[in-house]
């Protein structure tokens, strides 16, 4: 194996200093003199018409400097990718409850708050669809747009992958499990809330300094609702105070708000919600109700799945075509099966709406088919773990999408390690043998595969830059965001190996729409994969440069040169630091920056014949958790975790850790508590008093692992982490419930009634907190 | 009104409206923005201080309520040259720092646990920062970093 300097060597987070000492500034910790604190009216309907908007009564209130609504964009703020059916403020319609109306510019938040209080909004209510299920009836009242082809205006979407025809093949199968699976919505929680900061510039233009993941997204929406060139937007991204995906579309939109607020003033701009307006406003994970459908034969051999789900989107598409989309790419698990197919299909509800979350439709299959493959196992009476080791994808094998895997499959190596380190065999002798007590202890297992990157989504590339200054610091930029996940010190690590400096002269830039380029957007587990290759590419470019200079200074060939540590040597000289050949190359001339641009291999996905190459690699990776169950109190405490993943070469351990267990900690909140729960359209759960995710107490200690199986085309071989690490968490401690109970809970979250009663207790919900949160707010 | 109090081992006086949180007056009114404000209902720990060496939630506690009081923030967290003090190294070296939105609170509630129990087990560091909510690292290098911070300065003090 290569000996690297710093690739895979204990490192330190670059921006970690400027956290621990209080000093990085988020959006909300900005002030500029004279600037105006926005706040948005938003809908306490699910549903309505917008009969009569006047804010002509707002602009009387003291204090209150602006207002705006859809009128003030070009096409009424329009915007969206894929499908363009969202507004910067609602248009006509709002069609779920938290959508904005107006926004309000005041000289204090508190006047801004009047403002809102003060504006003239008449809501018609129109009929409201809760129910997916219902989403295509004749009658169902209308949500999504109206559509050309005569397709119900509710149907968003349908995503396929087919091979073969299980239907024929589960008659001829041994075994068949047959049983339906359900997931609810589930609330990012970033700590920092949203916000945006426009700051006018003195040619017309503006700044914005935006919590976002991707700035070059909301700069060409800025540009096109406030008809402005590219060249007068520039959106650049403070420290982002966590994101998981939330930080998109809803964003986007207080970018569009700040903007048009500073434009119209004259002023700079600040929105920062407030923790009820995050949750009311935001985009969740969407729910998903599944039909699964697995046949093998008595032997153990899996042979069909079937796999049918509608995906719940909400009002509104956001990202829930791609989500929808990797869902199904996924939805079969790890597997290989003589014949598969999966239909998904997505619609549009009043329930919020569903956008990007980590895992990004693979978390929500995962749990489905990762507890159906666990049920087929327990019917074969096998061990889970050498049920899925006989079945699971390896270098050779044809996944169910027609995709011949050729490297990098790890995931048999995970499933053995994480069954040592768990001390599995031993333990699920033991806890078959328990006695029939209120507490029972189990232990589950589930794996997972997850494409990396964005797979046939879409064009797929990424350029970093770098410079070497005056003082000899070196700077890279990237225009993909680090809103926590390490990127930053993986480009600085990355740099440091290839051109062999210590990695404390680098310092890499935020993004920034007028100097990074543009690497399409921060999503998708892209960033070591994507950012990392451009990286290194660029540094290869500017450390060829800077060989010529040390052949030059050093009077040899380039295949001469080597280095001791920092320093050149050439085959007579004494060895000359780093400096010098900086400082020759400056005097030959020559431009110490360079740039480097990486495109992904190419891929295709036949979208109606649900067939062929959707992700160039895939990383793979198995969970095991042991659980306490309180019969009593229907409590689960899950009292150990270990986690083998295959990301290929790790470049930052501490980070790659890091992105493990805090994919955990998201994981066991979806498998116990978090159901940001619906009544009528009226989330249950606006604060954290009410959405309870984990804490340190809730969270065991965890044990993990990483088997690097390289992928050629990766950065030093590396693959992908930050999405994968939660997606088999819930299916993992849903297998150790039912190894504890007996008891399946085919509907999440494993909460304390489902697991006491098998059921939940009808609560009666209700409007009132988010209508005076609305009101107040 | 004015209020008076010792912020950071410094007097200060502040003029302030008497029905805002301590969270505003440090924020709004004294620029420490180093204290985070995430839910205002005292769940999260992100507006995590030390008021007479406790650890309180500055967004439940009247600003009046601080008159003739110590409060601690982060800014008043460091070594004695202004750079990172051994815990605040510690979370840098274990890797518990990621968004980092949180890290001020957890840097805080750490401090407030070690000044009570010098010598805290994995467990019981747990239970100090249960009222500190973290979205993205699964609280196990923060553990391990406070740990690492209580066994240092019981060497040091041997």
């Amino acid at each position: 194996m290569t000996e690297y300097q710093y690739i895979g060597k204990p490192a330190q987070r670059v921006d970690a200093l400027e956290k621990v000492m209080g000093k990085a500034k988020y959006v909300g910790d900005m002030t500029l003199p004279g600037m105006l604190y926005g706040r948005t009216l938003r809908s306490d309907l699910p549903h309505a018409r917008i009969k009569k908007l006047d804010v002509s009564p707002a602009l009387k209130v003291p204090g209150v400097v602006a207002v705006i609504t859809s009128e003030d964009f070009t096409d009424h703020g329009v915007f969206g990718f894929p499908i363009s059916d969202l507004y910067m403020l609602a248009y006509e319609k709002v069609r779920y409850v938290g959508e904005g109306i107006a926004t309000v510019a005041a000289e204090t938040p508190e006047a801004a708050i009047e403002g809102v209080k003060a504006i003239v909004c008449e809501l018609e209510p129109l009929p409201v669809l809760l129910d997916m299920d219902h989403a295509l009836d004749p009658d169902a009242p209308q949500v999504g747009p109206t559509r050309s082809d005569g397709k119900h205006p509710n149907f968003l979407g349908h995503y396929p992958v087919y091979k073969g025809n299980p239907e024929e093949l589960l008659k001829e199968c041994d075994v068949v499990v047959d049983q339906r699976y359900e997931t609810v919505m589930q609330e990012h929680a970033y700590i920092e809330t949203e916000g945006g900061l426009a700051i006018p510039t003195a040619e017309g233009g503006v700044v914005v300094y935006l919590s976002c993941q991707s700035p070059f997204i909301p700069r060409g929406h800025i540009c096109r609702v406030l008809s402005l060139p590219e060249g007068k937007v520039r959106v650049i991204v403070p420290p982002v105070g966590g994101s998981f995906g939330g930080k998109d579309d809803l964003n986007y939109q207080t970018g569009g708000q700040v903007a048009a607020l500073a434009l119209k003033t004259g002023r700079p701009v600040r929105i920062t919600f407030s923790r009820e307006e995050s949750i009311l406003a935001s985009y969740k994970r969407g729910a998903m109700r599944m039909h699964i459908r697995l046949g093998a034969d008595k032997d153990g051999t899996l042979r069909a799945c079937q796999f049918k789900s509608t995906y719940d989107s909400g009002a509104y598409s956001s990202q829930s075509p791609f989500t929808s989309w990797r869902a199904s790419i996924h939805a079969m698990g790890a597997y290989r099966y003589d014949a598969c197919t999966v239909d998904i299909n997505t619609v549009y509800t009043n329930q919020g709406y569903a956008g990007a979350y980590r895992g990004f439709g693979n978390t929500e299959v995962c749990s489905g088919i990762e507890q159906a493959i666990d049920e087929m196992a327990e019917a074969l009476n096998m061990d889970p773990i050498d049920f899925r080791l006989k079945n699971c994808l390896r270098v050779g094998d044809v996944t169910p999408h027609g995709q011949k895997l050729t490297e990098s499959v790890g995931l048999t190596d995970c499933l053995l390690a994480v069954r040592k380190m768990s001390d599995w065999d031993r333990k699920r002798k033991e806890f078959a043998a328990q006695s029939a007590t209120d507490k029972r202890r189990g232990i589950g297992v589930a794996a997972l595969f997850h494409g990396t990157s964005l797979g046939a989504e879409g064009i797929d590339e990424a350029t970093g830059t770098i410079e070497i200054h005056d003082d000899n610091l070196v700077t890279l930029t990237s225009g993909l965001t680090d809103y926590g996940t390490g990127s930053r010190t993986v480009y600085t690590l990355i740099a440091a190996e290839v051109l062999g400096i210590d990695p404390g002269r680098i310092r890499i830039h935020r993004p920034d729409t007028n100097t990074a380029i543009d690497s399409g957007p921060t999503v998708a587990s892209r960033a070591t994969m994507l950012g990392g290759n451009a990286t290194k590419v660029a540094a290869l470019n500017l450390l060829q440069i800077l060989d010529w200079a040390a052949a030059d200074l050093l009077h040899c060939d380039l295949h001469q040169l080597h280095r001791v540590g920092e320093k050149y040597v050439g085959p007579s000289e004494e060895p000359v630091p780093w400096e010098a050949v900086v400082e020759h190359a400056r005097e030959m001339g020559l431009v110490l920056s360079a740039h480097g641009k990486w495109s992904a291999p190419k891929i295709q996905w036949d979208e109606e014949h649900g067939t062929g190459v959707p992700y160039f690699a895939y990383h793979f990776g198995a969970q095991v958790a042991e659980v306490v169950v309180d019969l009593k109190t229907g409590a689960t405490d899950v009292v150990g975790f270990w986690a083998v993943h295959d990301s290929g070469k790790v470049i930052f351990p501490q980070g790659a850790y890091g992105q493990l267990y805090g994919g955990i900690s998201h994981g066991l909140g979806y498998a116990l508590y978090e159901d940001l729960d619906f009544q009528d359209g009226y989330p249950q759960s606006i604060n954290f008093d009410q959405y309870l995710i984990p804490t340190s107490v809730d969270m065991p200690e965890i044990q993990a692992g990483f088997v690097e199986a390289l992928y050629s085309q990766g950065p030093y071989g590396a693959k992908n982490i930050a999405e994968p690490a939660m997606v088999p968490t819930a299916p993992t401690i849903l297998n150790a419930i039912a190894n504890a109970t007996g008891r399946r809970i085919r509907k999440l979250p494993a909460n304390l009634e489902r697991v006491m009663l098998g059921r939940v207790l009808n609560k009666k919900g209700s409007p009132v907190s988010c209508k005076v949160a609305l009101k107040i707010s | 009104m004015l209020i008076k109090f010792t912020l950071n081992n410094q007097p200060v006086a502040v003029e302030a409206p008497p029905d805002i949180t301590l969270l505003a007056l440090l924020r709004d009114y004294l620029k420490l923005t180093g204290t985070k404000e995430a839910c205002e209902v005292g769940e999260c720990g992100a507006c995590s201080v030390l008021l007479d060496g406790n650890l309180v939630n500055s967004c439940l506690i009247a600003a009046p309520s601080v008159m003739g009081r110590e409060v601690v923030t982060i800014e008043g967290i460091h070594d004695a040259d202004g750079g990172p003090n051994d815990m605040q190294r510690n979370f840098i070296s274990y890797g518990a720092v990621q968004c980092g939105y949180c890290i001020p609170g957890m840097v805080v509630a750490g401090e407030a646990l070690l000044s009570k129990n010098p010598h805290p087990t994995r467990e019981e560091i747990r239970v100090a920062l249960a009222g500190n909510l973290c979205r993205c690292t699964g609280y196990m290098q923060i553990v391990d970093a406070i740990e690492a911070t209580a066994s240092e300065r019981a060497k040091k003090s041997q």
